[in-house]
């Protein structure tokens, strides 16, 4: 078959993909009650959403480039460092950060590809296995299309306003094609081994379990990468022109490692006259075998995928089951429990526990600048931490959306639900606040005020988070707490936040007046403020039925 | 006189501006497996997600052994339902599924498990119990979707196509339930596109048919109905659904190509 005809199939192959992800995690399988109307909704949603995970990456690209290139264009990186010296560092930088984000991007997205079997319906059409091995791995390249060739554009593009020669060009298209496969076979490796060993793995045991955290914990890396690599883009380019540069030792070394060789080679076919001649024999020898493991790389990938589209990564291994005693518990821990599996084997929900532990580490990082955290800082990481730790509410909820069409025959009360998801989030606010105290501890900072303010706080914290969830159930418990439906519009979910963040600050600003107005009563002040909070809400969910 | 199990008054459902369900409204009493029959889209399934607490009526009166569905909880505590399209959590194992819907059912696990391990021998779902609901085939998802229905031991049992996937020993256990479960003064609705299975489980039936119910009774009745002496429930069907006209012709065309 011709590729124009195994790319025009791969096409609707692909859109089958992103609304099934949508209908059956988001819609929760259940058919939405607006009719053809929502259906289609649904459906145009489904393109809008894999367009905009597509262009959010690409943007995250173009603004990478912009952060780790300016400095170079401009010279602004050091000025006694020349661009050539600087130039090894930036694109090891980028190669790294474009790694990273189609790393990210990738196991998001890949959740719905690896889980689907659209691909059942392409085996009984008379197409050759080839062909429909060909079409699944056009589908799994579609997932990426845009940001893996803005990628490469972005990159051409700011290598030339550095000034770069032709032959620099090639040299950074084929680095770009390199880590482009390489995080493609990341992507497919750590979801295959997900699927395969642990979201859909048999057994009961310990070890699947701790694999499970564990793989949480994988999971979580490149979005920390990503976020890291944000927040400390400038850092990052200095750190890695520091590495570049430093020693020479080093850089002997540096130069055999990926993305380096990169860096190095580009920076020489760019500026010839700076180049070091075993450095960049050493470099051409590392970036031609990395070619060979990016070909290597390209030809399992194109494999795995084939045969994930064709037979799928689940295997259903069966396993010799000792008993069949179950061991229910009261309703919110019931709904606790199952919250926490479903979050250790589903990737989009895994990390969003996280999230607030790294964040609590970024802002650890920051804050190991200063001298002493006073009150002012205290107080201002306690907001940040809060305001991400809100952010959960909404998806945990959207728990409840996965498998709606059944799970909402159930005689669950809304206050059930409300106590379950407010105790899971109040409990990572607290976890992020021990993350925190433990970096304080080994950075030698005091922390006690973070401590007292942030146990205080979590009254406050709890209220939000029940006043989230009140909102939410008000709105949203007759249609069905799908992502789809909590997500449908930017407005309700800033309508959902806005009200728990008042709530969470409200102690903060209390705490401040009481500052100005009579200094002792700042703590009781703060005290009572997040303790009545709790205590309102509290009252106000015990009424829900 | 045997109490009334589902009271269903002038039922309206619709999706978007699509009349799914249209002043419908029938009885369900102890005792009775009541089948629920009608051609596809007739409105049998969007029925019963109302009666079951998925899909919001856009009007009618509703009442399971005298609860309205409005009192949510309580109503919803006395059923026992499979869907007609299994969608489980499908990341949780039938061992962590079942202990999910247990908690919620805050059922004891004193007297919850005997029962447990008799219905995963009925249904031999041991093997799979500690496998991921994804890795199931249609079937054994079935078997821990009715295990799920019958684990709170529920007053009323609706049953959608739960015959669907299923082997033929797990039908057959299944249909010798429902009728244990009749004869113990429990109330079934059965939805069913297998007429024999209708005809030789169900003590009544009702034929929906584009939203409304066009026929209701037992077998007897609704051959009087169509003023037949002997037909079967498939000819009772295809009468009162206005789906037997043109039928031979339609068949004879599809036999000449």
């Amino acid at each position: 078959m011709k590729f124009s005809e195994l790319w025009r199939l791969s096409s609707t192959v692909y859109k089958e993909v992103s609304f099934q992800s949508i209908f059956s995690l988001r819609a929760g399988s259940a058919l939405p009650q607006g009719g053809r109307r929502d259906i289609k909704q649904l459906v145009s949603s489904a393109r809008v959403n894999t367009l905009i995970s597509k262009l959010i990456t690409t943007v995250f690209i173009g603004i990478f480039a912009f952060i780790v290139f300016l400095p170079v264009i401009i010279g602004d990186v050091n000025p006694v460092i020349p661009l050539e010296i600087a130039l090894p560092g930036s694109v090891s930088a980028f190669l790294t950060v474009v790694l990273f984000l189609i790393v990210f991007m990738g196991l998001q997205v890949s959740t719905s590809f690896v889980s689907s079997k659209t691909v059942d319906v392409l085996n009984p059409l008379p197409l050759s296995k080839n062909d429909i091995s060909r079409i699944v791995f056009l589908c799994f390249i579609r997932i990426f299309d845009i940001p893996l060739v803005a990628a490469g554009v972005i990159f051409l593009v700011v290598y030339f306003l550095v000034g770069g020669t032709i032959l620099g060009g090639v040299i950074s298209l084929v680095s770009i094609i390199v880590t482009e496969i390489f995080a493609l076979t990341l992507t497919v490796l750590s979801a295959r081994f997900f699927y395969s060993r642990v979201a859909r793995a048999a057994g009961k045991s310990v070890w699947h379990t701790f694999l499970r955290l564990a793989f949480m914990l994988v999971w979580i890396l490149p979005t920390f990468a990503a976020y890291f690599v944000v927040n400390f883009a400038r850092e990052i380019v200095q750190f890695f022109a520091y590495l570049t540069q430093g020693f020479s030792s080093l850089s002997h070394v540096l130069v055999l490692v990926f993305p380096f060789s990169y860096g190095f080679l580009v920076s020489y076919t760019s500026f010839f006259h700076a180049a070091d001649y075993a450095t960049l024999g050493l470099s051409i020898a590392a970036c031609v075998a990395y070619v060979g493991a990016a070909f290597y790389c390209l030809r399992w990938v194109t494999q795995t995928i084939r045969e994930i589209g064709a037979a799928g990564v689940t295997k259903g291994v069966r396993e010799a089951v000792k008993d069949t005693i179950i061991r229910p518990q009261i309703p919110w821990l019931g709904v606790i429990r199952k919250d926490l599996r479903v979050a250790s084997r589903a990737p989009s929900f895994a990390s969003l526990f996280l999230l607030p532990v790294v964040q609590t580490a970024v802002l650890a990082i920051t804050f190991s600048s200063f001298n002493e955290v006073g009150l002012n800082a205290a107080l201002g990481i306690l907001i940040g931490i809060s305001m991400i730790t809100l952010l959960l509410p909404p998806t945990l909820l959207s728990i409840e959306g996965l498998a709606s069409a059944y799970t909402r025959h159930l005689p669950l009360k809304k206050r059930t639900l409300i106590t379950a998801k407010t105790l899971l989030t109040t409990v990572t606010y607290i976890f992020s606040l021990i993350v925190l105290s433990i970096v304080s501890l080994a950075l030698g900072k005091k922390f006690s005020l973070i401590l007292v303010f942030g146990i205080i706080h979590a009254f406050a914290v709890a209220a939000a988070i029940m006043l989230e969830l009140t909102i939410l159930m008000r709105k949203f418990w007759k249609e069905g707490f799908s992502v789809g439906n909590i997500y449908s519009r930017i407005s309700t979910y800033i309508l959902i936040l806005i009200p728990g963040y008042i709530m969470a600050g409200v102690p903060m600003v209390c705490a401040l007046v009481a500052l100005f107005l009579a200094s002792p009563f700042l703590l009781p002040t703060f005290l009572v403020a997040a303790v009545t909070e709790f205590v309102i809400m509290t009252a106000i969910v015990a009424y829900q039925k | 006189m045997e109490a009334v199990a589902v009271s269903v008054e002038g039922l309206v459902v619709s999706y978007g501006s699509f009349v799914a369900v249209e002043n419908l409204s029938f009885t369900v009493k102890n005792g009775e497996i009541y089948g629920l029959l009608g051609p596809n889209g007739a409105g049998k399934t969007t029925t019963i997600k109302v009666l079951v607490g998925v899909l919001e009526p856009r009007s009618g009166k509703v009442e399971i052994y005298n609860t309205p569905l409005s009192d949510e909880v309580a109503a919803k505590s006395q059923i026992g339902y499979v869907p007609e399209e299994v969608v489980l959590l499908d990341s949780l194992t039938p061992r962590e599924f079942l202990e999910f819907v247990a908690s919620i059912r805050r059922l004891s696990k004193d007297t919850l498990n005997s029962k447990l391990e008799r219905y995963i021998s009925a249904f031999e779902l041991k093997q799979y119990f500690d496998t991921p609901i994804a890795a199931l085939s249609m079937g054994n998802k079935q078997k821990v979707a009715i295990v799920a229905a019958l684990l709170h031991d529920p007053k009323l049992l609706i049953l959608d196509e739960p015959l669907i996937g299923l082997d033929a020993r797990s039908s057959k256990i299944l249909k010798e339930l429902v009728t244990f479960h009749a004869k113990k003064g429990g109330a079934v609705i059965f939805s069913t596109h297998i007429m024999e299975v209708a005809e030789k489980l169900c003590t009544k039936v009702g034929i929906i048919n584009k939203g409304k119910i066009v026929g209701e009774g037992t077998v007897d009745d609704l051959r009087k109905l169509v003023r037949s002496a002997e037909g079967s429930l498939e000819d009772i069907f295809l009468k009162v659904t206005e789906q037997e006209a043109g039928m031979q012709d339609i068949i004879k065309a599809l036999e000449e190509e």
